[in-house]
């Protein structure tokens, strides 16, 4: 079975980078807020609906529908920091904010989430939208790629690159590593820190949204794709939870080594792969691959 | 013996003899009472997902069932008396369905039951439905879990169960296709193993070669390393046993790797709506082999299509159906048959009777509907098409489970 293993290889790459791409929406939140976004799936499905809705419906061209979802996704994002979250926190920005009721927001989002899109009758069939990029299969030695494939590979580095040079030289980003560092600290040196939350929510749905968009063609469209965000998570876990290069990291070594098990031992072990080595990392390396050493970061 | 004691006992065999005159004097009377039948009327619950996520595998086949029942209404009933039903959502889960069949059965007193989609929902409520002794026909559940073992009162799988269509697709793998080496692709849950089981018993009963099993999870994003093992065994024919979604991403790969010259076989599960299924496939040269069962008719005879599709057009000008609509008609037919069968004094244990004797064809399946004592699982016959994403070809004959093999 090892002559298998290049397209296993291959094809884990590319379906980790979608689990990445989903991931570094949930760490962004994360990192800003330190609430765990539970409504990272359904934000992927919405995303991936809006965009069936704008071709089937409105017959809208792929690139147009692309803007449409990103700003469709950006606003819901506000909406919820705005609505739902900000209230809850009201305009306290000190570092002891009770993160449990902002957690079960989300949950409650997802479930919202979900029960919006079924008003709409796309939804009681399994749907696909069609592929971004699309034409002859690319052969590199015994490995077939497609167009689309390609194309998730390349917008999840462009993404994280584009995320890595924002937290690190623009004033915004630094903005929001202040306000995740330190909420109080940033408000009092002029951060507006509830619109620098509403920045994080409006960045993480809109890499949800685009997840949605190149995952759509390649996992199906149904109400429950959201699910997914269970190996965003151990994605996320993997590498570090805070870390963004991480969470590409962890994505594409869960999507290996899922499809490198299904190959050599048996496809049944594929589901509890990334249970696996979530917990082979918290037990050697318990902050994950990129994880910062666990301490005391807040006074 | 004294006389006082002599006396006591004549006096309780005398009272004794009484009782027992009483109450068979009374039996019909008891029976003429089942709940849920007047002399004009007919209650029957009927329920299936009208809600939730498995929405789509029973609202139109509900209202197909809906649709029979007014039909016969409006031609005058059965057997005097019209049929009254109440119609209620389980949501396609265990605690729903149970919920909703102990709610028809202790609130709305009905006479049958008549529901339920999804097999492990099914299955949940047979222990009730037995011990309360209601005769109960599934809606549209392939209900392996449910018919097998067969117990007395739970009568479904109208359109065939996992075994019908594993066994149909070795059958026809074996007969039509000379196959000499095989490779199944199931979910690894209930209803794969079940699909699974026939499926390898009647292929290796042929004398094939079973050269790849490949047991996938339900929530499988990725199906490369499935594949790609399948296509490592080089087996002549790949028989798959998944739900819809995943068999939209083996017949992906499928294509994608180049497979296409090895006949794939779809049970109907994994291709509900083959239109939906071309278009969510997105290549239509990945179909160039591609097979799949089917139960009714109507996929490749216009007029028996129009004939359902324009009857549920007039009673419900607002809903487009999907193709899975006819899955509701085969149990209402029977429902519908048996009742008649049963006659004027009707009542559940002689509805159950008629259930037992049923033999019935119609216009709209592939075999016949029928039951026996130690039989529940109504069809065993069913075509196979050639799809090739825009035309569908029904292969000669019908291909049938024994009802034994793999059992």
């Amino acid at each position: 079975m090892l002559f298998l293993l290049p397209q296993a290889i291959a094809s884990g790459i590319v379906t980790g980078c979608v689990y990445a791409l989903i991931a570094l929406a949930i760490v962004i939140v994360f990192k800003s807020t330190d609430v765990v976004n539970f409504a990272g799936g359904e934000l992927v499905m919405i995303g991936a609906y809006i965009g069936l809705l704008c071709i089937v419906y409105f017959g809208a061209r792929y690139d147009v529908m692309v803007v449409v979802v990103l700003a469709a996704m950006i606003l819901i994002g506000c909406l919820f920091q705005r609505i739902t979250l900000e209230k809850i926190t009201g305009r306290r920005f000190s570092a002891s904010v009770d993160l449990v009721p902002l957690v079960v927001a989300t949950i409650g989002f997802s479930y919202m989430l979900k029960g919006i899109v079924r008003i709409f009758p796309y939804t009681e069939e399994v749907r696909r939208l069609p592929p971004l990029v699309s034409g002859a299969p690319i052969f590199i030695g015994p490995v077939i790629l497609q167009w689309q494939d390609v194309a998730i590979l390349v917008a999840t580095m462009l993404v994280m690159g584009l995320l890595t040079y924002f937290f690190q030289f623009s004033e915004s980003g630094k903005a929001l590593r202040a306000t995740s560092q330190n909420p109080r600290a940033a408000a009092l040196s002029g951060i507006p820190v509830a619109r620098m939350r509403m920045l994080a929510w409006a960045l993480a749905s809109a890499i949800s949204g685009l997840a949605g968009i190149l995952l759509a063609p390649k996992l199906l469209m149904t109400p429950d794709m959201g699910g997914v965000v269970m190996l965003a998570f151990a994605a996320a876990i993997v590498g570090g939870f805070t870390s963004l290069p991480g969470a590409v990291v962890g994505g594409i070594v869960i999507g290996i080594v899922q499809n490198v098990i299904g190959v050599l031992m048996t496809p049944q072990a594929i589901s509890v792969t990334p249970f696996f080595i979530i917990m082979v990392v918290l037990v050697l390396r318990p902050q994950g691959l990129f994880g910062d050493i666990i301490a005391l970061k807040k006074v | 013996m004294k006389r006082s004691s002599f006396l006591r006992v004549w006096t309780c065999l005398a009272a004794g003899l009484a009782v027992g005159v009483a109450i068979a004097a009374t039996a019909p009377a008891a029976n003429a009472a089942d709940p849920g039948i007047t002399d004009t009327e007919i209650k029957i619950g009927l329920f299936g997902p009208l809600s939730g996520p498995l929405v789509g595998y029973g609202l139109d086949p509900l209202n197909a069932s809906k649709m029979m029942y007014e039909e016969v209404n409006k031609a005058g009933g059965i057997n005097g008396r019209k049929i009254k039903l109440v119609i209620e959502d389980d949501k396609c889960t265990p605690n729903d369905l149970v919920a909703v069949v102990k709610k028809l059965v202790t609130v709305d007193n009905v006479f049958a039951l008549h529901g339920g989609s999804c097999t492990a929902a099914v299955a949940a409520a047979q222990d009730y439905v037995n011990r309360e002794k209601v005769p109960y026909l599934m809606l549209n559940a392939a209900g392996d879990n449910a018919v097998f073992p067969p117990t007395k009162y739970v009568f479904g799988s109208f359109h065939g169960t996992q075994r019908v269509y594993g066994g149909a697709l070795a059958n026809f793998a074996v007969d039509a296709l000379k196959a000499k080496k095989a490779a199944i692709i199931v979910h690894d849950d209930d209803y794969g193993n079940a699909n699974l089981k026939t499926t390898k018993a009647i292929l290796e009963s042929k004398g094939v070669q079973v050269v790849a099993v490949e047991r996938i999870p339900p929530n499988i994003n990725d199906l490369t390393a499935p594949m790609l093992r399948i296509r490592a065994a080089n087996p002549d024919v790949i028989l798959s046993g998944a739900y819809p979604a995943p068999t939209v991403l083996i017949a992906q790969k499928y294509g994608e790797y180049g497979m296409t010259k090895i006949p794939l076989l779809i049970a109907t599960q994994g291709i509900p709506s083959p239109p939906a299924f071309a278009k969510n496939v997105g290549d239509n040269n990945a179909l160039v082999n591609v097979y799949h069962t089917w139960s009714f008719t109507d996929i490749a005879n216009e007029d028996v299509h129009k004939k359902y599709f324009s009857l549920y057009k007039s009673y419900f000008p607002d809903r487009t159906p999907t193709p899975f609509m006819v899955s509701g008609l085969p149990s209402a037919l029977t429902m519908i048959q048996a009742l008649k069968d049963a006659g004027r004094n009707l009542t559940r244990e002689s509805l159950v009777a008629a259930l037992e004797k049923i033999n019935l064809k119609t216009d709209i399946m592939a075999g016949p509907l029928a039951f026996g004592p130690d039989r529940r699982d109504a069809l065993r016959s069913v075509f196979v098409l050639k799809f090739d994403g825009k035309t569908e070809k029904v292969m000669p004959g019908t291909f049938s489970w024994d009802g034994k093999t793999g059992l």
